[in-house]
């Protein structure tokens, strides 16, 4: 609580106010000069607040103009302007009280820097800005000596500061170290910033610095927080609002030791007055008071200008006296309103989210990167889970492609249409002297589906009779063949080794199927997984048969000449062939009643013959022949006979095609050779019977072994049968169907007849 | 009319009698030790309140030859108390407006404006009038205006005139005597000063200050005939002092030192306040190299300096007009200026340590150091300047080295070293400058200088501590404060500027670096040599002699350890050729810390001599 104690009237406008070190006596500047006012004479005033006219017999200093007062010790400096410098003059105070008047001690001039003093408003107004008087000591200087009895009662006030002995050497120079002198350091209105050692002989005021504009406030600040209360920095403020923060700097320029480093802040002004705490330079600009840290321009000099005070929002402060802590920790302030009031500010504590602003920018950098470290993992986890969630999708697309494709498949077993089926061609080749035949299976995609990646296509081949050496099991081949993607419309062409010449036994089922594996679909990390592995999807496809027609040798005009040339003369060459064949000749010829001769060199030929009926072979030609090309039907039916035989070696049977389709047999022989080595002759002829409707088309078949006879019988009947069954019915009317089936009937007993002949004898 | 100005003149005059009164009074006051300043602000109240006198006559009252000589004698005394108050310029013009008044009183045409024959002219037409004294009162006044400002042509012009006045004065004098005998209730006022006193006053004043200008002119003998006619007027006890001082000043310029110092003896005699006098002679012993007198000179300066008058100027008697008002030509200021107290003090002490007294000018060196720190020194404009403090340190620390207290010089010693040594710059390039004038302000030049200043006395200071230690024969802590100073002086990078012979000009920087390291690596040479290290010792030494050739100590001990290793020849020679040196070499103008220490172990050259001449047989042999 602030009580008012007396109030003191003085002859005129007081400039300047100081008390002396022990709190007792009161200088106070007017124009007339400096009056002594004794506190202890103003003691016997009861509870009101005395009056006390100061008149001249309380007048220490009959000097004119006095504008700031110093009290350094028992030294009192007053400061006064003439016309062109400013006057600094040393009074001797008198140890007791203000009975006596001063002695003078000594007086210096300044001259006056008059370009900012001129341009202001002072002549207007009549009010002289006052310089700033402050004492600063070493602060390994013991301390001053004061008036008072007991120097240990002496505090420092806010006029004298105790600066780092570092600094107060750098810019008051060694001689005022050495001398434990204090210095005067003197604000100007005209903008310099002086010293002058007080206690050192033949001293003189120098500059220090210029602010070049009106000093406001001179004050020091403990902007390091390790001194043992010395202030590291002194700050002096000018009235349009610069700071000038002066420090030490340590390692100066070519590893030049300590410097003094002058460092220069703007702030907002005009600067009314300020003070100045710790860390925090206090100033009021009559509008609003406002806070700087000064703290933060250690951080980094580059946006020390830039950095922008923060307001307190007090309004119409004129004067501001020493921040003080309070107990709890909060600045107060009391300042001095333009009206005339003395408030108390108190500054609330600062929160911790303004402390968070505050941290250092090590700090700051590293929680900016712990953050943007966090916002990466996120990133990536995101993005994880995203290829994830994708991934799933891929394999949920790929799934309901599989299913569709399954449904299709298993839907599509029965019929002949299905949209994805086999289809093989065979062909015979010779690698290192040896004929075999191979397989190539066409897998056809003509679904809207993608086979995608993870099917696999299974073909196997398994004969449809096998020998009983076999052990009563099928000596079936597997072949699978893995394919990435076939996509709809495409197809896929493998090759397979059927036999080689001479080993396997025909008809061949070839049996095609889709195998889809769960490992493929769920990728790498379900192939670790051993009962995934075998888990797959089996799907069949159509089935393929491969007969004797498919796999016979046919042998060109010129080849089959030479070949039976050959076969004649080469008897020499292939004497374990000779023996084959006489041991088969001693067989048939057994079988047949044994009438042969043993060493008859001409081999026994065995024969069977197929008879259909020209008509029929015509309807099927012509079907045939409409699907494909324009100009058959014209051709076959000039020679039937011909293009039955080219039809039945041609003819893509049961999805199986043979290789030599290119050249035209337009032949009624040919010659070819079976899967297992025996020239066969096949034969066509057109034998006209007794009425017109019954001319019959004979195929013969002539080999000497009599497994490629039936075969090839059996072959040419199964295709006659087949074709005569699914064509007829399309293509006759329902008058033909019914004669037909006689026809059929007659075919069937055709059949047997010629069989059996063919087999007995010829 | 005439009813008010009765009145009116009866007013005037109580006003004026109670300035009057008071100004006595004061002046009684005075008497008694009253502060200078005191008595001046007493002045200002009369003069203000004869202002306001004077301006009511003069403007309230015609220029009438009735009143004419109390009005006159009003302006004598406003005019006199303005002098006095060294406000020259409105004295002048209150004194002109009189003159004005006058001439229209005697109704004359208005005259010349030279001043001489305005004056002439002016007291010829007062002549059979009433008020010709109050006139020439004035006149005596105008005097003493062109004494204060120095027109000392004018006053030569006119000094018969002048000089005349006081014969003329003094006649009427003795009427006046009469006159107030016979009627005391006369009502001509009062004089505040009695004119026969101003003029002696201005007589003596005039030939001081004419004796100053021509002895600054040259004209000695001249000047020395005015002075000696001053010194037989009557005067105040000063105002003869300072005619046989000046008269001392004339007799040294004319180089007759012992009959200038005749005068400067009388000069004290007459006035033991005159210190200008002593510091005079102070100088011609100096001149005279006669150190025991001028050391005696020197403490009886510093003495008469510590009195409490001494530095002010003291009233001359009760005289309201000060000699110091009347004398302020520069030339007359330049031969009166003493050194300050400080200042007399350190050459002093510094003559004391240089010349045997040791213990007497440490004494003086430690009241010196006390007087530095002690609360009332308030910055005192030293002409010429002190050493700056830490040399000071450093001197004192010599002293007391070689009074043998190494431990006090340690502790000077270790304050400079611990102001210093956070200041040190980690390298440092010397440029040479060219003749500045930074001695003569003594204030701290650019940055660079002072670094390099702190550099050099950080050395200094363990320079002398390694003598200390040497002193001690601690020869381990020897070494190592002289390798300190080493470390510190090889920081620094000298740039040549062209002028080769820099290092023989004393004072300069470059040459205390040389002298540093030649007396550093001297002691370290020798601090080896103590610990038998004779090789270490022999390179120091060797590096001493090439940095420093003049140093004395390292070419004896140089030679010695030449001596020991078995170089004996080498170290002849060595010996011979330190001696030769020794002739030559002056170290008068180094400072003390620069000298070479007498404290440690020291050769005996006649001894060393001998062993010259022993091996002088083997040497022919």
């Amino acid at each position: 609580i602030l009580i008012l104690f007396a109030v003191l009237q003085f002859p005129g406008p007081v400039s300047d106010l100081v008390e002396s070190h022990d709190k007792q006596v009161l200088f106070a500047a007017c124009m007339s000069g400096v009056y002594c006012v004794i506190q202890s004479s103003l003691a016997d005033a009861s509870s009101s607040p005395s009056e006390l006219k100061i008149s001249s017999e309380f007048l220490l200093v009959p000097e004119e103009g006095v504008l700031s007062l110093l009290l350094v010790g028992s030294v009192l400096l007053t400061l006064s302007q003439r016309d062109t410098s400013w006057i600094l003059t040393l009074y001797n105070c008198p140890k007791q009280s203000a009975s006596s008047s001063c002695e003078s001690l000594t007086s210096f001039s300044l001259p006056l820097v008059s370009s900012v003093v001129q341009d202001d408003d002072e002549g207007k107004t009549g009010v002289r800005r006052r310089p700033v008087l402050i004492c600063v000591c070493s602060g390994d200087a013991t301390p001053l000596p004061s008036s008072s009895t007991s120097s240990s009662e002496v505090t420092l006030t806010d006029r004298h500061i105790r600066l780092e002995p570092v600094l107060f050497k750098l810019l008051f120079g060694v001689d005022a170290a050495l001398a434990k002198s204090p210095v005067i350091l003197c604000g100007l209105p005209d903008g310099c910033l002086c010293f002058l050692p007080v206690r050192l002989a033949g001293s003189r005021p120098r500059v220090l610095h210029n602010l070049e504009q009106p000093v406001v406030f001179v004050g020091a600040s403990a902007v390091m927080k390790m001194g043992l209360g010395h202030a590291q920095c002194l700050v002096a403020v000018g009235e349009l609002g610069r700071v000038v923060l002066i420090k030490t700097d340590k390692g100066g320029p070519e590893g030049g030791g300590n410097t003094a480093g002058f460092t220069e802040r703007c702030v907002p002004g005009p600067v009314v007055c300020g003070c100045v705490d710790k860390n925090c330079l206090y100033y009021s600009t009559g509008s609003d008071l406002l806070r700087l840290d000064l703290n933060e321009e250690t951080s980094s000099k580059t946006d020390a200008a830039r950095q922008s005070p923060t307001s307190l929002s007090v309004c119409r402060v004129v004067a501001l006296a020493e921040p003080a802590h309070n107990p709890a920790g909060e600045v107060e302030l009391l300042g001095l309103s333009v009206r005339g009031q003395i408030q108390r500010i108190t500054l609330p504590l600062e929160k911790e989210d303004t402390g968070l602003s505050k941290m250092p920018s090590t700090q700051v950098g590293r929680s900016v990167r712990d953050l943007l470290s966090a916002i990466g993992d996120v990133c990536d986890r995101a993005s994880m889970l995203k290829t994830g969630i994708k991934s799933k999708n891929q394999i949920l697309k790929h799934l309901n492609q599989v299913l569709n494709i399954s449904f299709l498949l298993v839907a599509g077993t029965n019929s002949e249409e299905n949209l994805i089926r086999c289809h093989a061609t065979t062909k015979w080749s010779r690698l290192l002297q040896k004929d075999s035949l191979n397989l190539t299976c066409v897998l056809d995609n003509s679904s809207p589906y993608v086979l995608e990646h993870g099917w696999t296509l299974s073909v196997t081949v398994f004969p449809l009779s096998y020998p009983p050496s076999a052990g009563g099991e099928s000596p079936s081949t597997n072949f699978s063949f893995p394919f990435h993607s076939l996509p709809a419309g495409e197809s896929l062409e493998v090759s397979l080794p059927l036999a080689a010449a001479g080993v396997a036994s025909f008809p061949m089922t070839v049996s095609c199927s889709l195998i889809f594996s769960l490992s493929s679909l769920l990728g790498e990390e379900a192939a670790n997984f051993k009962g995934l592995q075998c888990s797959c999807i089996s799907l069949p496809l159509n089935t393929l048969t491969v007969d004797w027609l498919h796999a016979l040798q046919v042998s060109s005009p010129i080849d089959a000449q030479k070949m039976a040339t050959s076969q004649c003369n080469n008897t020499a060459t292939d004497t374990i062939q000779t023996f084959l064949n006489s041991r088969r000749i001693k067989c048939s010829g057994r079988g047949e009643g044994g009438g042969e001769n043993a060493s008859k060199p001409k081999r026994e030929q065995f024969s069977a013959s197929v008879r259909v009926l020209s008509e029929l072979v015509r309807d099927m030609l012509v079907v045939k022949s409409s699907d494909e090309d324009p100009q058959g039907p014209k051709l076959a039916l000039q020679n039937v006979h011909v293009s039955l035989l080219e039809w039945l070696l041609s003819e893509g049977f049961g999805g199986v095609r043979t290789g030599h389709q290119g050249d035209k047999m337009s032949r009624s022989v040919i010659h070819a050779r079976g899967p297992n080595g025996h020239t066969v002759k096949l034969t066509a002829k057109e034998s006209v019977g007794k009425e017109e409707s019954l001319t019959t088309v004979e195929v013969q078949v002539e080999s000497s072994s009599i497994a490629a006879v039936c075969g090839l019988h059996h072959a040419m009947l199964r295709r006659v049968q087949r074709a005569a069954s699914t064509k007829s019915i399309r293509s006759l009317g329902l008058r033909r169907a019914l004669q037909r089936a006689e026809v059929t009937t007659k075919h069937l007993f055709l059949f047997s007849f010629i069989y059996l002949p063919a087999v007995s004898s010829k | 009319m005439c009813q008010y100005w009765w009145s009116f003149t009866l007013c005037t005059v109580v006003t004026f009698q109670f300035a009057f009164t008071f100004l006595f009074q004061q002046q009684e006051r005075g008497a008694e030790a009253v502060s200078h300043n005191q008595n001046q602000t007493h002045q200002r109240w009369c003069l203000s309140e004869f202002h306001k006198l004077s301006r009511k006559i003069q403007g309230g009252i015609p220029p009438l030859v009735d009143h004419a000589q109390s009005e006159l004698t009003v302006v004598y005394n406003t005019c006199l108390c303005s002098a006095a108050l060294s406000q020259l310029s409105e004295a002048e013009l209150l004194l002109s407006q009189a003159t004005e008044r006058v001439i229209q009183m005697t109704g004359d045409d208005p005259i010349s404006s030279d001043p001489p024959a305005f004056w002439r002219t002016l007291l010829k037409s007062v002549g059979n009038t009433t008020f010709n004294s109050s006139v020439q009162h004035l006149l005596c006044l105008q005097w003493a205006l062109w004494l204060a400002k120095c027109q000392l042509k004018t006053i030569q012009e006119f000094q018969d005139e002048l000089f005349s006045l006081s014969e003329t004065l003094s006649t009427e004098l003795g009427d006046d005597k009469r006159s107030s005998e016979r009627g005391k209730s006369s009502d001509i006022p009062l004089l505040v000063m009695d004119p026969r006193r101003l003029i002696e006053l201005l007589q003596t004043c005039t030939f001081i200050a004419q004796g100053a200008e021509r002895l600054s002119e040259g004209q000695s003998s001249e000047a020395l005939s005015g002075l000696q006619k001053a010194s037989s007027l009557p005067a105040p006890r000063m105002l003869l002092a300072y005619t046989h001082h000046l008269s001392g000043c004339c007799l040294a310029s004319m180089s007759c030192p012992q009959m200038a110092l005749q005068c400067y003896r009388k000069a004290v005699e007459t006035d033991s306040r005159c210190v200008c006098a002593l510091y005079q002679s102070l100088l011609i012993y100096r001149e005279l190299g006669n150190t025991q007198a001028e050391i005696q000179a020197l403490r009886l300066l510093h003495s008469s300096l510590l009195l409490p008058s001494a530095t002010e100027p003291p009233l001359a008697g009760a005289a309201l007009l000060s000699p110091s008002v009347l004398l302020c030509s520069q030339s007359l200021n330049r031969l009166l200026s003493v050194p300050s107290a400080l200042s007399v003090l350190h050459s002093l002490a510094q003559k004391c340590v240089l010349y045997g007294r040791v213990s007497e000018g440490v004494e003086y060196y430690l009241d010196l150091l006390a007087a530095l720190h002690s609360d009332d020194q308030h910055g005192v404009h030293e002409d010429p300047p002190l050493p700056r403090l830490p040399e000071l340190y450093l001197e004192a620390g010599a002293a007391l080295l070689t009074a043998r207290r190494p431990a006090d010089c340690m502790a000077l010693c270790d304050e400079v070293v611990g102001t210093t040594l956070e200041l040190l710059p980690e390298k440092l390039v010397l440029e040479e400058p060219e003749e500045t004038s930074e001695i003569e302000t003594g204030a701290v030049g650019a940055e660079g200088e002072d670094r390099m200043r702190m550099l050099l006395w950080t050395g200094a200071a363990y320079l002398l501590q390694g003598h200390c230690h040497t002193h001690l024969r601690d020869w381990k802590q020897a070494v190592t404060h002289y390798t300190r100073c080493i470390n510190l002086l090889v920081k620094v990078h000298f740039k040549k500027k062209g002028d080769a012979d820099m290092v023989g000009k004393q004072g300069t920087n470059l040459c205390i670096l040389q002298r540093l390291k030649g007396l550093s690596l001297a002691g370290r040479g020798i601090s080896f040599s103590q610990t038998d290290q004779l090789r270490e010792a022999l390179r120091d030494l060797h590096l001493s002699l090439q940095a420093a050739p003049d140093c004395v100590g390292a070419g004896l001990w140089c030679g010695e350890v030449l001596w020991r290793l078995g170089r004996r020849q080498e170290a002849a020679a060595c010996w011979e050729k330190t001696w030769s040196f020794t002739a030559q070499s002056s170290v008068e103008g180094l400072r003390l810390y620069l000298q070479e220490p007498q404290t440690g172990p020291l050769l005996d050259s006649t001894e060393l001599q001998h062993r010259i001449q022993e091996l002088g047989p083997t040497l022919s042999a």
